[in-house]
């Protein structure tokens, strides 16, 4: 269903025709108005197209030289993006899997270290310890440890006080 | 006039450019390029009322249709194809000009580009002087008035009353339907008659 102004489009082009011509000048309050109207519309359409009509593009040669430019500069910029993807896609793979690499083998080495220095540290500290005779005649120290139960167990027997220089760290 | 065998061998020839310019044939999209380009460049001229900018739309416009021109299936007229993408581009700009600053951009904009500086030496074939500021008189005052409408009422009267296109391809080159046209159409014309009753009835 065509809204009022549709209709009165068509009708103003001479577009309507037949039964929904007569259905829609039928319709018309005032017929000479609106004829009228049409007229005015009619010689709106000649101004336009006088006063409008074909402006000349001036230095049209020079238009289509400036638009090869930029179409040869747009194609070399486009013939140059695979190149530069390309190079990126696999330096941007080998320098991740580069430093994924890197890290493992830091981390593996750190920790390889770590734990027997800290062991051994922490046992020669122990075994060093030295109990004043004369403080403590009958004390003794003694250490056992379990590895691979990650336990350690420091035995001290007939102790009066504990060394002020003794610590394990 | 041209015939119908002319107009079929036209045909078959713009899709035969197309064809070479969708295979990266830049020869063949500077022949459509040559073919349009006035037409196209009137026809933003119109919208845009300025002719460094017309100029600057249009070869944006071809441009777009150069990048997107493996996209067109020969569904519809090359020309309806690149009206569309002269219609956004323009459109668009106009949009985001509006936005920028105001819409005061037609107060200063009385061209005389048809009148030729050498005319005053050659009175017998050229337009009077006083008939020619009379001319650009008018042709400021439709312009001004064109100003007042919005884009897609400007393209949309411009398209049908200078370049006389059917509603239908108005409507597949601004995408839209056709009662959309025809709506806009009416509010347009209802704008410029009362704006430029008197300049037609003068004239």
């Amino acid at each position: 269903m065509k809204r009022f102004e549709e209709k009165w489009t068509a009708w103003l082009d001479d577009q309507l025709s037949g039964r929904e011509l007569s259905d829609f000048e039928a319709s018309l309050p005032d017929k000479a108005t609106a004829q009228a109207e049409k007229a005015d519309a009619k010689k709106l359409g000649e101004l336009l197209k006088r006063e409008l009509g074909a402006h000349a593009l001036t230095n049209d040669e020079f238009f289509n030289h400036q638009l090869r430019e930029k179409i040869v500069q747009e194609n070399r910029g486009s013939s140059k993006i695979p190149t530069s993807t390309w190079w990126t896609i696999p330096r941007l793979l080998w320098a991740g899997a580069a430093s994924l690499a890197i890290f493992l083998i830091f981390t593996f080495a750190v920790m390889q270290e770590k734990n027997p220095a800290e062991e051994s540290q922490y046992l020669t500290q122990i075994l060093n310890a030295r109990v004043d005779p004369v403080v403590s005649p009958n004390a003794s120290v003694s250490i056992f440890e379990v590895k691979q139960d990650r336990v350690t167990v420091l035995w001290t027997e007939g102790l009066q006080s504990l060394p002020a220089d003794y610590a394990a760290k | 006039m041209q015939t119908e065998a002319t107009l079929a061998q036209s045909d078959v020839s713009e899709l035969d450019l197309v064809k070479r310019s969708q295979a990266g044939d830049t020869e063949a999209f500077d022949e459509l390029v040559t073919r349009y380009r006035a037409r196209v460049f009137s026809m933003i001229y119109n919208m845009v009322h300025n002719e460094q900018d017309a100029w600057d739309l249009a070869q944006d416009s071809f441009l777009k249709a150069w990048r997107s021109v493996g996209r067109f299936r020969s569904q519809s007229s090359f020309y309806t194809w690149i009206y569309r993408i002269v219609m956004n581009v323009t459109i668009d700009w106009l949009r985001k000009k509006r936005v920028k600053g105001g819409d005061a951009e037609f107060d200063d904009a009385i061209q005389l580009t048809q009148i030729e500086p050498a005319s005053k030496t050659v009175p017998k074939t050229e337009p009077l002087p006083h008939q020619m500021m009379e001319r650009g008189e008018i042709r400021a005052r439709i312009e001004k008035a064109i100003g007042q409408l919005s884009p897609e009422q400007r393209a949309v009267i411009l398209m049908k009353e200078i370049d006389d296109m059917q509603y239908h391809e108005i409507a597949e080159a601004l995408g839209c339907s056709i009662g959309t046209v025809m709506s806009r159409l009416f509010y347009a014309r209802k704008k410029l008659q009362n704006l430029l009753r008197d300049v037609y009835e003068k004239v």
